[in-house]
């Protein structure tokens, strides 16, 4: 063929793509135009979803993806306040009858160390993964409740702040992270150490049940059509199980802060065995909320590390069906095995065995999720980047901490075994393995998604290889320390134990983890301005957070898809099929049914606003002062109300009528009767 | 990677009742967390009640050794009085339903009326139990069950307030149609509740 | 690929050697667990043993199975690997049975060591009431041990502090109690722990079945000096503990001497007797440890010093400097008055 036969071949073929396309569409607009409309839509969406500027924009953004990325910075930074914590600790503890912090300032630190790594750095980042995430993967422009997110934030800024500001004016908390009573009670912890602690909690806690609300609510009715609940991300499915344990377990822990803020500061009598209280009822309520907690900050890191691996082994998950059952069943049975922290008490037997079985039995779940992963992973031919990298660490790290804590789960085993230093590297192995090496593995694989710019791999692997190797320095040896008689929570130890060397192995493990960290932030520094430019879809991934540019807009999806798969983009059509109708000029997305996505509503989004952080500000004025007065809650209360009042009754930008009251027509598409969505 | 529309979603609504509308599922999951809240504070008292051979204790003043078993009237006034509130909370829910402005309107004002007083009656509710709350552990954790349930009153009345007077003086569109049946479900919940409540706090002492 | 495996492989197999010599090396010794003295400790000894062993194979299996699938690795970009969507129907059959057959295996598994838990279980808890030979009451205060002897005969009930005179092969039944926090009564060669909680009475029965000196430490966090909570469990051939015992229930030796005289008398006249109480002088109070037989004990300050002389004026004059913030208050005596009283103290046999 002649090169003017094939040019002309060439044109008459774009002519009838772009018929067919003018066809799809169903629109009359001349194909040249096509392009055009599209992109003044795109600039009228940016428009609509731009975000606020300025100080004032700070305080009233309700983007998630900015709520989110501040939770991740925040609790970073709370991350790396939690290590310096564990190098002084571990520095006073590396030789015998050490005095570089005193008895006072080593119960402090252990106390905050605890705190912050649980409440202030583990479940608001696994939280802030969701929320940044869950609306991407499931195809919706926001969350399902924008401002009630960005009231969570603020809450949590300010109980960090609290309990810090306590910490550095040295009327830090020092009972310990779970405060037991009587020693955190009104007699025995005097001052208001262990009031900062217990409101502290109530404002994380707070946090987290608002983030938990959220992500369901996006979860389950914000989903793309097609998106039925069978494929559904594993990731977004972690997230929801884990949202509902937090709405399950932390009214556990209210009761309990608030029983031990009641009994400190208004003379109640829960925990008062002389006036038949109890101090076991104590730590029923913490351990009801606690151990449901360690499961919440590991569950959403299974869900970082399924679809690293899908897209690592380039190959469908294996086994969907038993990963999602895993997902629920070990957030069901993780509800039946607190009093395991309570073996040493004078609970029966009989009570105390039915725990220990649970506490065995939720190993399964758990090996069946490994073997699933290790099943996808057989066979294929494997590029291990730096979130592959990590994964891999998990598996070593976190079955390691699993198999001790079936040793912890037998009883007569765990009277020798707890509160001693075994349980302090069990606990480590499964938090920091089971946590937060997935979690950097995700920092890694989703940072171009965030940024734009590819993460350094060769810094990538400094800060694994760094992290691993320092990690088992400091905790492996532990196990025997704790089998050689090594309590807890000690500030020094005596000579003749012998237990010098392996704490000065422990110690010097601490800074070589730590330099692993300190790589990572390095890296993200780089990265930020050098890092290589990344597409939309740098790991050629198969969710829909990767069908959109990197970073993403504001309004993350023009068109809404439709999904065709539990891998969308991987089966993603030539044309794919999107959702027409949703207004460019106000913010809104798409609500669906909870079961198989089907559309319901145009749903509200609503924009920026200053309620949010005046809400926070009313509760923190009833829960700060309300440690040194009753009358500060009542004053708060009142502050609070008069905020939720402006906040549901005045946003002016609440759009309140239908669509069939305005009579509103989507202007570049006409309707075909055929495409009706379903009625409701 | 071109695209094609399949689904035209232009004539959706915005607002629906029930389980269409995410504000239902952001309510029951708040409901969720009060309902978890009290259960837990439920166990609590029947798990403070092993400490005690007698509960109530006894008064100690009293020449003879008396259980001082809460007194029922304020409370059982109380229990009338929110379950007739039902009635017109459930007008108001089904006129919300079929658009009837008029009888949301006069439904959320005697619910309202409801409200107030029922929470007046829960402040003379305290005095019927023979213990402040620094008394000892009974009169700790009978203030707190009858406290959180007031603090619920308190948010449900003023929340009814609030859409009332939005209703009179502004739009009754389907937003807050929506709102208003939203708020039905927050009181049968409050009510239901705090019959579990008024079941344990009044009778199980009386039951030995 | 097949010699990096194998180095690789070699590499780790150096390294979990040296690790296990390093973390085994400090097997023995006092305080540990894995060093039992009594059937109570030995039982849970062995349990240990048990589970690290079936534990550790586990988790090799794991490992191995994770590093084979890791097999075909390559450097190049997986970008332009397809993703399968639709792998080999047998080829997944086989996985799925691999795995139906591992998570079998572990369920099985985990219902043994259940098992064999439960059984250990029940021999440490069979049969409790009987388990006393001996009958002692601990109650664990902030940051020190009273211990009181029982017995039918109320000539033989004595209260002493911080150490425990058992004698061999006899099972000691502890009654234990918490007066202010929470603390936790453990002496790893002997036994496991149990919390001492205030309110609560909690049952722990243990029996040494050679002669030794076994140290014990509070396992849970009670406050400022938990560190320095510790207690010795002395066990003593039945002859040489009745001797102890018999000398133990006596009242205080009379002070002999001027000094022991004078000694005494600034013992009654300071703020010493607002604390500690001696036998046969009006000292009664017991909010501190008891006195009367100070010097026959091997430490003070609950397993935190050596009882000499030296220990005993430093822990007089300023016990804040050895373990701060506990409750005793620093003393100023003259030389004179401090030298009487340390004679009078270690009369105290």
């Amino acid at each position: 063929m002649s090169h003017e036969e094939e040019q002309k071949d060439l044109v008459s073929h774009k002519k009838a793509q772009k018929a067919q396309e003018r066809k799809a569409f169903r629109t009359t607009i001349a194909d040249d135009d096509l392009e055009a409309a599209m992109e003044g839509e795109r600039q009228e969406l940016e428009r609509t979803w731009a975000r606020p500027t300025g100080i004032r924009g700070w305080f009233t953004d309700t983007d998630h993806k900015v709520i989110a990325m501040r939770y991740i910075k925040t609790a970073f930074v709370f991350f790396i306040f939690g290590g310096i914590e564990a190098a002084l600790m571990r520095i006073q503890l590396s030789r015998p009858n050490n005095h570089f912090l005193s008895p006072d300032q080593y119960n402090q630190i252990f106390t905050v160390h605890g705190t912050t790594m649980m409440f202030l750095f583990a479940v608001p980042i696994v939280t802030a993964m969701g929320i940044y995430l869950v609306p991407l993967m499931v195809g919706a422009r926001d969350v399902a409740f924008p401002r009630l997110n960005l009231f969570g934030y603020f809450i949590y800024l300010i109980g960090g702040i609290f309990l810090y500001t306590g910490f550095v004016l040295n009327t830090g908390p020092d009972a310990g992270w779970f405060a037991y009573v009587p020693l955190s009670g009104p007699a025995y912890s005097p001052g208001k150490r262990v009031d900062i602690w217990a409101q502290m909690i109530t404002f994380t806690e707070i946090s987290a049940l608002v983030g938990a609300i959220v992500v369901i609510g996006t979860a389950f009715k914000m989903r793309a059509p097609g998106m039925t609940l069978n494929r559904l991300p594993l990731f977004v499915w972690a997230q929801v199980v884990t949202s509902f344990m937090i709405i399950f377990a932390m009214p556990a822990v209210m009761l309990a802060s608030g029983f031990l803020a009641s009994d400190r500061l208004i003379d109640t009598h829960f925990f008062n065995p002389a006036e038949g209280g109890d101090a076991i009822l104590y730590q029923h309520l913490f351990w009801f909320f606690g151990h449901p907690e360690v499961y919440i900050i590991f569950i959403p890191a299974l869900g970082f590390i399924s679809p690293i691996i899908v897209t690592f082994a380039r190959r469908k998950i294996f086994g969907y069906l038993a990963l999602v059952l895993s997902l629920i069943s070990t957030g069901f049975i993780g509800f039946g095995l607190w009093v395991h922290h309570m073996f040493a008490t004078p609970i029966p037997q009989l009570g105390q065995s039915f725990f220990s079985a649970a506490s065995m039995m939720i190993a399964i779940p758990s090996g069946v999720q490994i073997f699933c992963w290790i099943a996808t992973l057989w066979g294929s031919k494997l590029n291990i980047k730096t979130p592959l990298l990590f994964v891999l660490g998990f598996f070593a790290i976190f079955v390691l901490g699993g198999l001790t804590g079936v040793m912890l789960a037998s009883v007569p085993l765990d009277l020798q075994i707890h509160d001693t230093f075994f349980v302090v590297a069990h606990l480590h192995y499964v938090l920091i393995g089971g946590s937060v090496f997935p979690l950097f593995g995700a920092l890694y694989y989703w940072f171009p998604k965030w940024t734009g710019r590819m993460l350094s791999e060769r810094a990538g692997r400094w800060n694994f290889w760094l992290m691993f190797i320092g990690f088992n320095l400091v905790f492996f040896p532990m196990h025997q320390l704790g089998l050689n008689g090594m309590p807890r929570r000690v500030y020094t130890y005596l000579p003749e134990t012998g237990w010098g060397t392996l704490n000065l192995i422990a110690s010097i493990g601490a800074f070589i983890l730590a330099s692993g960290v300190a790589v990572f932030v390095v890296n993200v520094v780089w990265a930020r301005r050098a890092g290589i430019v990344a597409g939309a879809n740098p790991w050629k991934a198969d969710s829909l957070e990767w069908s959109i540019p990197s970073p993403p807009p504001n309004y993350n999806f023009h068109n809404i898809p439709v999904v065709q798969g539990r891998y969308p983009i991987w089966q993603m059509t030539v044309d794919a099929p999107v959702v027409r109708g949703l207004s460019t000029t106000k913010r809104e997305t798409l609500v669906t049914s909870v079961m198989d996505a089907q559309p319901e509503l145009r749903f509200d989004i609503p924009g920026p606003s200053i309620w949010p952080l005046m809400v926070a500000l009313g509760a923190t004025v009833a829960l700060i002062p309300g440690i040194f007065t009753p009358w500060a809650f009542l004053v708060g209360a009142i502050l609070t109300g008069a905020a939720l009042t402006a906040w549901f009754f005045g946003d002016p930008n609440y759009e309140n009528k239908t669509a069939r009251e305005t009579g509103e027509r989507s202007e570049t598409v006409s309707r075909t009767p055929e495409l009706q969505p379903k009625e409701v | 990677m071109t695209t094609r529309a399949v689904i035209d979603v232009t004539e959706l609504p915005r607002h629906e009742f029930d389980t269409y509308d995410p504000v239902w599922w952001g309510n029951n999951l708040l409901l969720a967390i009060e309902t978890s809240m009290f259960a837990i504070l439920i166990a609590t008292y029947f798990y403070l009640r092993q400490n005690f051979q007698l509960w109530p204790p006894p008064v100690a003043q009293l020449t003879a050794t008396l259980r001082p078993l809460p007194e029922l009237g304020y409370g059982t006034a109380n229990t009338i009085l929110l379950l007739l509130g039902c009635i017109p909370m459930v007008l108001a829910d089904l006129a919300a339903r079929r658009g009837d402005r008029r009888t949301s309107e006069i439904g959320l004002v005697i619910c309202a009326i409801c409200g107030f007083g029922a929470i007046v009656l829960r402040s003379f509710e305290y005095s019927a139990v023979y213990f402040r709350w620094d008394s000892n552990a009974y009169g700790s954790v009978v203030w707190f069950m009858l406290g959180m349930h007031m603090l619920h009153l308190m948010i449900l009345t003023t929340e009814t307030v609030l859409l009332a007077i939005w209703i009179f003086n502004r739009e009754y569109d389907m937003k807050h149609r929506v709102d208003i049946v939203t708020v039905a479900v927050y009181w049968y919940w409050v009510v239901a509740i705090w019959l579990f409540l008024y079941a344990i706090i009044y009778f199980t002492p009386r039951l030995g | 690929m097949i010699k990096t495996m194998s180095t690789t492989l070699h590499t780790c197999k150096r390294l979990v050697a040296l690790t296990a010599a390093l973390c085994f090396s400090s097997c023995g010794g006092i305080q540990s667990a894995i060093n039992p003295a009594g059937p109570n400790a030995q039982s849970l000894s062995r349990l240990w043993w048990w589970f690290f062993v079936v534990c550790s194979i586990v988790f090799v299996l794991v490992m191995v199975a994770l590093l084979l699938s890791l097999r075909n690795r390559t450097r190049e970009s997986s970008e332009l690997v397809a993703p399968v969507l639709e792998p080999p129907a047998e080829a997944e059959r086989r996985r799925r049975n691999v795995i139906i057959s591992a998570t079998t295996l572990s369920g099985i598994t985990l219902f043994v060591l259940l098992v064999v838990s439960f059984s250990a279980g029940r021999s440490l808890t069979a049969d409790l009431p009987h388990k006393n030979g001996l009958n002692v009451d601990v109650v664990g205060h902030q940051w020190w041990w009273e211990v009181r002897y029982k017995d039918v005969d109320a000539s033989n009930i004595f209260t002493t502090a911080n150490e425990i005179h058992i004698p061999v092969g006899v099972p000691v039944l502890f009654s234990l109690q918490g007066a202010d926090v929470i603390h936790s009564f453990w002496v790893p060669n002997l036994a496991g722990k149990k919390d001492l909680i205030p309110g609560k009475i909690n049952n722990l029965w243990l029996q040494a079945d050679k002669p030794g000196v076994y140290r014990g430490q509070c396992a849970e966090y009670c406050g400022m000096q938990h560190a320095q909570m510790a207690l010795w469990i002395v066990a003593e051939p039945q002859e040489q503990f009745n001797a102890w015992r018999q000398a133990q229930t006596q009242t205080s030796i009379p002070p002999a001497s001027d000094s022991l005289k004078r000694g005494q008398q600034v013992f009654l006249s300071s703020t010493c007797v607002m604390c500690h109480a001696i036998n046969g002088t009006p000292a009664g109070s017991n909010i501190g440890p008891n006195l009367t037989h100070i010097a026959t004990r091997n430490t003070i300050g609950a397993a935190t010093l050596a009882n000499t002389r030296d220990h005993m004026a430093q822990w007089i004059k300023d016990s804040q400097s050895v373990k701060p913030g506990n409750k005793m208050p620093q003393n100023n005596f003259s030389e004179a008055d401090l030298q009487a009283l340390l004679d009078y103290l270690q009369s105290l046999k």
